[in-house]
């Protein structure tokens, strides 16, 4: 057990890290959730011009690595001018990157529900406002829901790229104890650990998620 | 000064062989991890003790990030004396990580193929391996390529993280332009168009093997 003693001594400091992980996560969650709803309602209803930008959107960022995005984020905004903190510029990083992986969920969600939906909503007389409104979205969310966690469950592992440009989170603070302690395999270890019990814990929740939608509710 | 020709014409060279690093990397992994993806995979499904050690396996590597598997390998195994280069640490942590998601796709796979089939197949007398390699494998396959081709996509993208332990693919290479040079636009825009290159290939390879082998709808 002796062999673990720098991970005993430092698993305050990643905790605390782990904090930060956690808040960076969260609060690039929800933007990153309304734009991909937004992306998704684009891409079912927008004008050819709109879907065209989105499809563009899509590709750019499904085709190049998050840690591109990050870095180079973090070299051009002192560029552009724009003065942002460095933890408001990778959230808007991971939000506009996971929006687009979350669009592909939602708009999933929203076309597999059956056609029969739409043409008893617009029967009725709904506006396309009340219809997505009060038949569509509860429905499509509810289908969305165990693919959504899933992509949190990636979006807290991601967090841990933004140790690379220099943020202060649990990957940058296990490596700041290895290089204090020089005991690299238990403090990763630890580290490894400790998301782990975040990621498995979102897991186990979007399948107790699809297990409800597969057999109702 | 952005985009400028005679720049450009210097940093094509360079970040092309970062690529081919890259290109070797993750056709490495992928590689690896059909075999050892489809060995966790069917160890996965039998009862007992490894059956559930390579549940655990899946479980772990899925929900803990790449990075720290990166670092544990690179930084852990050199600690306990079985150091490894960057660039077979870098394919090791990938084939870690990327072999948990494929072994996935492969359950998921076998088991969209209905019981009746092995059933069939044992009626007219096949042995296992005939069973296997003549009745199930092929209909595994064919429903498997599209996850594959996605799965292959996030490998090339993942191969990115190999900069952050020194390996000198393309985002590492990305990085040592950006801070020679200060070109910083040029340098993005190179990476962001031989990654989107790539991802690009990834996909029409998958689309081709999707129109050559998937049969069954």
């Amino acid at each position: 057990m002796r062999e673990f003693a720098p991970l005993l001594h430092g698993y305050w400091y990643l905790l605390r890290g782990a904090e930060m992980t956690l808040l960076m996560a969260v609060v690039a969650v929800i933007p990153a959730t309304l734009l991909g709803i937004a992306i998704a309602l684009l891409q079912i209803f927008g004008s050819r011009f709109a879907r065209a930008a989105v499809v563009g959107y899509l590709f750019f960022i499904r085709g190049i690595p998050l840690l591109v995005l990050l870095t180079f984020t973090y070299y051009l905004l002192p560029l552009t001018g724009i003065d942002l903190p460095p933890f408001w510029g990778v959230v808007l990083v991971l939000a506009f990157y996971y929006g687009a992986f979350m669009s592909e969920v939602f708009r999933a969600g929203i076309l597999s529900l059956p056609r029969a939906q739409w043409d008893a909503a617009r029967s009725l007389g709904m506006t396309r406002r009340l219809m997505l409104q009060i038949v569509i979205f509860p429905q499509a969310l509810r289908l969305a829901a165990p693919p959504f966690v899933n992509l949190c469950v990636n979006l807290v592992k991601a967090t841990s790229l933004v140790s690379i440009v220099g943020l202060w989170e649990l990957t940058m603070a296990s490596r700041e104890i290895v290089e204090r302690t020089l005991a690299p395999f238990q403090i990763f270890l630890g580290a490894a650990a400790i998301y782990f019990c975040i990621c498995y814990t979102l897991a186990l929740y979007g399948k107790y998620l699809e297990r409800r939608v597969l057999h109702g509710h | 000064m952005p985009f400028d020709p005679h720049f450009l014409a210097r940093l094509f060279p360079a970040l092309l062989e970062g690529a081919e690093v890259t290109v070797e990397l993750a056709v490495l992994t992928m590689a690896i991890c059909l075999v050892w993806g489809l060995v966790v995979a069917l160890v996965q499904a039998t009862p007992g003790p490894l059956g559930w050690i390579a549940g655990a396996y899946i479980q772990v590597v899925r929900n803990t990030p790449l990075l720290i598997q990166l670092y544990i390998v690179y930084f852990g195994l050199s600690m306990i004396g079985m150091g490894l280069s960057g660039f077979a640490s870098g394919l090791l942590a990938l084939c870690i990580q990327n072999g948990g998601y494929v072994a996935e796709i492969y359950r998921g796979g076998l088991q969209a193929v209905s019981a009746r089939q092995y059933e069939a197949g044992r009626a007219l007398g096949m042995r296992r391996w005939t069973l296997y390699s003549v009745v199930i494998m092929p209909q595994v396959i064919a429903r498997i390529i599209p996850p594959m081709t996605n799965q292959g996509i996030s490998i090339i993208k993942d191969t990115s993280q190999v900069a952050a332990i020194a390996v000198m693919e393309m985002m590492k290479v990305a990085q040592v332009w950006v801070e020679s040079s200060a070109n910083t636009y040029d340098v993005f825009l190179g990476v962001a168009i031989i990654y989107l290159a790539l991802t690009s290939v990834a996909n029409v390879v998958g689309k081709l093997a999707e129109r050559r082998l998937a049969f069954v709808q």
